[in-house]
C-alpha cells in the first residue's frame, strides 16, 4: 500500500465515521466507495508486481537455455578440442622423438670415426706408423671430412624439425585458452542458475551476439568437414592466387 | 634487415626467430601483441613484420590495418603466420594488404619460400 493511498483511506475512514455519526447516508456511501476504490488500486498494484516477477522468472528460463546450449553444443565441442590437444601433443612428441632417434646415430658415427682417426694420428705423431698405415689413415681422413659436413647438415636439419615441432605449444595453448573460457562461462551460468532457483535476482538478458565472420578462432578442430576453412598451405596459396596474389 | 616478430606465444616467437636466423636474418625484435608492436614499428627501423593473428590486446589483422593506415609504415612488408584458416579471414587479410599468409603448423621451407616471394615482388616493383 502506498503512502498516498494510506492517507486517502485514513481521510475517507474519518469522513465515513463522521458521516455515520451524523446520519448522513449519502456522504457515508460516497466515503465507503472511495475506501473500496483505493483498496482495489492496491490489489492492481500487487497483480502488477506479480506479473513483473513472472516475466523475470520467464526471462531467467532463457538464461537456462544458454546453459542447455552450452551442454548440448559447446561441451561436445570441448571434448573434440581436448582430443585435438592430446592428438597434437602426441604427434609433436613422436615427431621430436623420431628426429632424436635419427640424430643420435649421426652424432655417434662422427664420434666413433673421430676417435679412430685420433688414435691413428697419435701413432703417426709417435712415428709408430708404417707407410701403408699412413695411406690408409689419409683415405680415412679424406672420407671423414665430407662426412662431417653431411652429418652436420643433417643434424642441423633434424634439430630445426624438432624446433618446429615445438609449435604445438602455441596451437594447443590457443585451444586450451578457449576451453578455460568455456569452463568459466559454464561456471558463471551455474552460479546464476543457483541464484535463480534460490532467490529471484535481477539478471541481464542474454543478447544474441552478432557473429563476426573473421573473429579469431585459433586452430580449426574439424577443418576437413568445414568448407569455410582451408586445410593446408596449398589451399591458402590457391585462395590468395585466385585473389590476384 | 631488421625484422619484428609478433606472437603472444613466446615458444612460437623463438621458433620463428631461430628459423629466420637460419635464413640469415640475425637482426630480430619481438613483441607479444599488436599494442606492443605498434610503438616499436612507429619508432622506426623495422624492415619486415611477421605477425600472428589471434592475440590478446590488438590482433594481427588490426595491426596490419594500423600499419597500412600509417603513412610512414604503409609500405612495410607484412607476413602473417597464423592458425586462422577460415577463407573469409584469408580474404580479409589479403584485402587489408598482407604480403604473405602462412598457416600453422608450417615448415622451414614454407617460411623461406614466402619470404623469398615477398622480396622478389618488392624488387620487381622497384
Amino acid at each position: 500500500m502506498n503512502p498516498t493511498n494510506e492517507a486517502i483511506q485514513l481521510e475517507a475512514a474519518r469522513a465515513l465515521v463522521n458521516a455515520l455519526e451524523a446520519g448522513d447516508k449519502t456522504e457515508s456511501a460516497s466515503q465507503l466507495a472511495l475506501l473500496t476504490q483505493t483498496q482495489e488500486s492496491d490489489l492492481f498494484h500487487q497483480v502488477g508486481k506479480l506479473t513483473r516477477e513472472l516475466h523475470e522468472a520467464l526471462n531467467n528460463f532463457n538464461l537456462d537455455n544458454r546453459l542447455a546450449d552450452l551442454t548440448e553444443n559447446d561441451m561436445p565441442n570441448t571434448r573434440e578440442r581436448l582430443n585435438y590437444v592430446i592428438r597434437t601433443t602426441e604427434e609433436a612428441a613422436h615427431k621430436t622423438l623420431s628426429y632424436i632417434d635419427k640424430t643420435l646415430p649421426l652424432a655417434s658415427e662422427l664420434k666413433h670415426t673421430a676417435e679412430k682417426i685420433n688414435a691413428s694420428w697419435h701413432r703417426f705423431r709417435m712415428r709408430e706408423m708404417t707407410a701403408d698405415e699412413f695411406r690408409s689413415m689419409s683415405k680415412e681422413i679424406e672420407s671423414y671430412l665430407p662426412e662431417v659436413t653431411n652429418h652436420s647438415d643433417q643434424i642441423h636439419a633434424n634439430l630445426s624439425e624438432m624446433m618446429l615441432a615445438q609449435g604445438f605449444q602455441d596451437l594447443t595453448g590457443q585451444v586450451i585458452s578457449q576451453v578455460i573460457n568455456l569452463v568459466e562461462e559454464v561456471e558463471d551460468n551455474l552460479v546464476r542458475l543457483i541464484k535463480v532457483s534460490g532467490k529471484q535476482k535481477e539478471h541481464k538478458n542474454n543478447v544474441n551476439e552478432k557473429v563476426d565472420p573473421i573473429k579469431a578462432e585459433g586452430p580449426q578442430i574439424n577443418q576437413e568437414n568445414n568448407v569455410n576453412v582451408v586445410n593446408n598451405q596449398d589451399e591458402v596459396d590457391d585462395l590468395l592466387s585466385s585473389l590476384g596474389f | 634487415m631488421k625484422i619484428l616478430i609478433v606472437d603472444d606465444f613466446s615458444t612460437m616467437r623463438r621458433i620463428i626467430k631461430n628459423l629466420l636466423r637460419d635464413l640469415g636474418f640475425n637482426n630480430t625484435v619481438e613483441a607479444d601483441d599488436g599494442l606492443t608492436a605498434l610503438p616499436i614499428l612507429q619508432a622506426g627501423g623495422i624492415d619486415f613484420l611477421v605477425t600472428d593473428w589471434n592475440m590478446p590486446g590488438m590482433q594481427g589483422i588490426d595491426l596490419l590495418k594500423a600499419v597500412r593506415a600509417d603513412e610512414k609504415l604503409a609500405s612495410l612488408p607484412v607476413l602473417m603466420v597464423t592458425a586462422e584458416t577460415k577463407r573469409e579471414q584469408i580474404i580479409t587479410a589479403a584485402q587489408a594488404g598482407v604480403n604473405g599468409y602462412i598457416v600453422k603448423p608450417f615448415t622451414a621451407a614454407t617460411l623461406k619460400e614466402k619470404i623469398d616471394k615477398i622480396f622478389e615482388r618488392i624488387e620487381a616493383q622497384q
